[in-house]
């Protein structure tokens, strides 16, 4: 809010230090503020406007300049004196006797909804343009001036942060069968009943929106703006002046339904002590006589039902002390909260405390507490090393995995991104989506790699990268929606500008996937065909295996890509590695070449191979495939080194060529299938 | 033979050998030179032998003048050796000089991201002083996410997150005003998260996306990482939640003079709040890191625990940010680009 140091400087004798000080200190100890700049008005007169950031828990007394000057007098210990023109010496109206509870009805209807409407009127004012010094304040501060009229209650609002409103005496409608007598109905407004605003726009109301009506129409909308109807103009002569406390939550509610937000809504929406309505009054009422002339019609009409009490706060020093972690006097409590204008009672150690009247904010002992740090300054707290027993962390193994994969992904040349979790299609919309691409969650990480290799082919010829994150998946019909969307994903693509075989870069891809896999210390692993259901057509048509771990599937790979589940990868993790003695007897080795057709996996010559060489077959490695034409088929030809070692001897040639044989014979039995010799 | 011709044999071997070792290029040659003329047989060596036949006075003559010319060539020899050692040494040198300053051979390594490499050294700070690290979910719901912090509905606080919500599918059964689902706009829902299924003493962190519903800018995102702090003890102060907050920017910055501030703050899940500013050793500027306070005591009672034999304090800070101040990183956008332009400089 924009405050003006004028009129800060108005509610204090002795000179403020200059805005800047006053800035600094009010950011260390209540609200960041800072100056905003300097204006020279027609008059000579200069002001100064400064900013102030005031924090959401103290709307409730700081968004008046009142506020504000009351927290620079106790932050400086300066007296601070009444506002200026208080109702020192009203007049009234020279009519004795005169009531007006018979000139006025006011109908509060909704209690729950208006907690507090005082009205009092004045009769003879002269309206016109309002005085220098007070069109200059309300212009420093952003606003417009209109009249001495509407310009008094606005300042008054903007000084004492309860908001006011004029009505026109005498364009109010009055009571059925009495004419001279006005009513004001404080209701719903009806369905079907519209309004039209001082500023000349037209809102449709419902019976969720309060009103301020009289016996016909709305004349305004309660605490937000007023209506045309009974406007002050240049021949209003009684005017009906308005101080209410209206509940936050409708306020806020109907603000935003008709999409209009004003200085008066936001004070109410924060909610304001209903004692600031008197107060506000009395400003306003001598104000008006002040720059409009004019006499007070009797007394005023107090509609005020539950009176509110501050709340009563029962603490002791240490308390407070043990809450901050310094040790605090009665002493030095008792002079903050009397600096704060809190009613302080002491019995023994006790302290029962209730802060002002226009002070929402406290009602426990931990508010308190703040008041009594923040004035000291949190400055003046020294920092401790935290205490208490120190219990030793666990191990973060997921955390430790995941840092595991990301540095195995670094060092086979994959870069790490973040990307956004918003996507143009997926499973989870959002209600509120921030752009057309933007509307779901993602489903998937791999859409959001592509994308990034686009964008980087324009600088890059080969772009390698990664993303582990969340994907937003929808749960099964019946489950329980919140807890089963979320799922972590690792997603890594490799991908070249300039064609390259297919082939290699699957082979690339995989092995990438495979010394993550292997790295975690799994060992079985395989690649399984693609299952050749609908969601994989749909989903992954790209998809060229699925990547298992033991039965479960955890993902699927791409020609260029792939995507798995991470919390199911750092599951079936197990770093366990077990020692297993090395034979001390010589190994042998022997090749073999086997021609098979070109669709013949590797795997199922491996196991035939594995299964017929035994216990004695230490280890197979395929050293070389090719695929070439012979007799005019095409066949692929497969070669592998044998290993052959026992732990107990040294495996004689004999024995050697015995298990080749045996192994040739396996190979040899599969029609298509031939060994090479 | 006579005492002239036994001259002349002496004068032929010499040139000979003299001239062989003069041509000769390597150790072999030198090898077969020395076992022609002073091996087993050798020329010089079978004159030294027949000298035991000749006459006493003839034997003196030949024999000092052979043994003075083996003498030579023995010299000759060994200086020839050195020579040819020499050259072989040098070659060998020459062959063997590598160019140091040519660069190693590239090894293609990928980079990690900044916020990851934020998260570890967070991370690690944070568990040396004994905080745990803990997760939470991104879709939260509205409970954990506003009221058990009190901020209740319909309440101008709330206006300090402004919120992604998601749409319920319509085949799920209907969910209770509790679960409405949204985007969590902090990792605060934690604290409520983690303090329902554990007692007290406790400390955690816990890292996260977080999302709001704002417009972007260089310095703000839609979507970005906030680090949870929470400490719960009986005598857990704010005194030591300023120690604690001190201790790791300290930590962080690798800089002994850092300072921090901290400013009166509001958020309605601590009481008191503050501001959290930090200044730099180099730095004139005191900048705004993080927020901060003791937890309420309605937080406390939202978890079922006794806000009398409970306190603690918690905090919160966003790591785009850390990690813009730490690497001078100017635009907060660069994080979710994808862009390996950015990437590969981490």
């Amino acid at each position: 809010m924009i405050f003006s140091y004028n009129w800060l400087q108005s509610f204090f004798s002795k000179k403020l230090p200059k805005p800047e000080e006053i800035a600094e200190v009010l950011t260390i100890y209540s609200f960041e503020a800072k100056v905003l700049k300097e204006t020279r008005f027609l008059s000579g007169t200069k002001d100064i406007v400064l900013d102030i950031d005031i924090l959401p828990n103290r709307a409730h007394d700081c968004y008046s300049h009142l506020g504000i000057a009351r927290e620079i007098s106790a932050l400086l210990s300066l007296n601070l004196n009444p506002p200026i023109g208080g109702l020192n010496s009203p007049k009234r109206s020279k009519t004795k006797n005169f009531k007006l509870k018979d000139r006025l009805e006011i109908d509060v209807k909704e209690p729950d909804l208006c907690r507090r409407y005082i009205a009092g009127a004045m009769t003879n004012v002269k309206v016109g343009p309002s005085p220098g010094w007070l069109e200059e304040r309300l212009i420093a501060v952003g606003q417009k001036s209109v009249n001495n009229i509407v310009d008094a209650a606005n300042y008054a609002m903007l000084e004492t942060g309860q908001p006011l409103h004029v009505f026109d005496f005498d364009k109010v409608s009055g009571v059925q069968n009495q004419k001279s007598k006005k009513c004001i109905v404080v209701r719903r407004a009806k369905k079907g009943e519209k309004i039209t605003s001082l500023d000349n726009n037209n809102f449709a109301l419902d019976t969720d929106i309060l009103v301020i009506a009289d016996s016909r129409e709305p004349l305004a909308i309660a605490g937000i703006k007023g209506g045309k109807k009974a406007e002050i103009d240049s021949k209003t002569k009684n005017i009906i002046i308005e101080s209410a406390n209206f509940e936050p939550t409708n306020i806020r509610l109907t603000s935003r339904k008709i999409g209009l937000v004003t200085g008066s809504s936001i004070s109410f929406e924060n909610e304001i002590s209903p004692a600031l309505a008197k107060a506000a009054m009395d400003r306003a009422t001598a104000l008006i006589q002040e720059i409009a002339g004019g006499e007070i019609i009797g007394e005023r009409i107090d509609f005020y039902p539950k009176k509110f009490k501050s709340a009563r706060i029962f603490f002791k020093p240490d308390d407070i002390s043990k809450f901050l972690g310094i040790s605090v006097s009665g002493k030095e409590i008792f002079s903050t909260l009397k600096k704060l204008g809190f009613e302080v009672k002491k019995s023994k150690e006790n302290f029962i405390v209730s802060g002002p009247a226009e002070r929402l904010d406290l009602s426990i002992k931990e508010d308190v507490g703040e008041e009594i740090a923040r004035i000291r300054g949190y400055g003046k707290i020294p920092p401790k090393a935290p205490g208490g027993l120190l219990f030793p962390v666990p191990p973060n193994d997921k955390r430790r995995c995941e840092n595991m994969i990301k540095n195995l992904l670094a060092a086979a040349g994959l870069s790490e991104v973040y990307n956004y979790s918003f996507a143009k299609a997926g499973e989870i919309e959002i209600e509120n989506p921030i752009a057309a691409d933007k509307k779901f969650l993602r489903a998937n990480l791999l859409d959001g790699l592509k994308d990034n290799a686009g964008q980087n082919f324009r600088y890059f010829d080969e772009v390698k990268i990664f993303e582990m994150g969340k994907v937003f998946r929808r749960s099964g019909a019946g489950a329980k929606f919140g807890d089963m969307i979320e799922k972590n994903k690792l997603a890594g693509l490799t991908a070249y500008k300039a064609p390259k075989p297919a082939k290699e870069i699957f082979y690339e891809t995989k092995g990438i996937l495979e010394n993550v896999i292997s790295s975690l210390g799994i060992s079985d692993y395989w690649f399984d065909d693609s299952p050749d259901t609908e969601e994989v057509k749909t989903e992954r048509p790209m998809a060229m295996a699925e990547v298992k771990i033991g039965n479960e599937s955890i993902g699927y790979i791409n020609k260029d890509s792939f995507e798995i589940d991470l919390d199911k990868l750092i599951l079936l993790a197990s770093e366990e590695r077990e020692f297993r003695p090395f034979s001390k007897y010589p190994a042998v080795i022997r090749d073999i070449a086997i021609l098979v057709s070109p669709k013949t996996k590797i795997s199922e010559v491996l196991d035939a191979i594995q299964n017929a060489g035994g216990e004695l077959l230490m280890d197979v490695d395929l050293f070389d495939v090719y695929e070439r034409e012979e007799t005019g088929r095409a066949r692929k030809s497969l070669a592998f080194h044998l290993i052959f070692q026992s732990n107990e001897k040294t495996l004689s040639d004999k024995e050697a060529n015995a298990l080749m044989e045996k192994i040739i014979k396996a190979l040899e039995d599969k029609r298509e299938w031939e060994v090479r010799r | 033979m006579s005492k002239k011709s036994q001259m002349d044999i002496f004068q032929s071997l010499r040139k000979d050998v003299f001239g062989a070792l003069e041509e000769a290029a390597d150790f072999d040659a030198i090898l077969k030179i020395e076992a022609e003329s002073l091996g087993k047989s050798g020329r010089l060596t079978n004159i030294l032998k027949s000298l035991k036949d000749m006459p006493s006075a003839e034997r003196l003559v030949i024999g000092s003048t052979a043994n003075a010319l083996k003498k030579e060539i023995e010299e000759k020899m060994k200086e020839k050796k050195e020579e040819i050692g020499k050259k072989i040494k040098t070659e060998a040198d020459k062959a063997e000089w590598v160019d140091v300053s040519i660069p190693g051979k590239k090894i293609k390594r990928g980079h990690l991201h900044p916020i990851s490499r934020i998260l570890d050294e967070t991370s690690a700070i944070f568990e040396s002083m004994g905080f745990e690290m803990v997760e939470g979910p991104e879709a939260e719901t509205e409970y954990y996410n506003f009221d058990a912090l009190a901020i209740p509905k319909n309440h101008p606080a709330r206006d300090m997150w402004d919120t992604f919500w998601l749409k319920e599918p319509k085949d799920q059964i209907s969910l209770n005003d509790r679960s409405k689902l949204l985007l969590r706009t902090h990792t605060s829902p934690n604290q409520i998260r983690y303090m329902e299924k554990h007692q007290p003493p406790l400390r955690i962190i816990v890292p996260g996306r977080c999302f709001r519903y704002e417009a972007t800018d260089a310095t703000h995102d839609f979507q970005f990482y906030q680090l949870e702090g929470l400490m719960i003890g009986e005598k857990t102060n704010l005194a030591e939640l300023k120690g604690a907050i001190e201790l790791f920017f300290k930590l962080l910055f690798k800089d002994k003079n850092l300072q921090i501030r901290f400013r009166p703050g509001y958020f309605p899940f601590v009481e008191p709040g503050v501001e959290v500013d930090i200044k730099l050793s180099q730095s004139l500027e005191w900048l705004e890191i993080a927020g901060a306070g003791m937890v309420h005591p309605s937080v406390i009672k939202a978890v079922k625990l006794n806000p009398n034999q409970w306190q603690g304090f918690a905090f919160g800070m966003g790591l785009d940010r850390i990690a813009m101040l730490k690497y001078k990183i100017n635009d907060i956008r660069l994080f979710y680009s994808g862009d390996l332009r950015f990437i590969n400089q981490f």
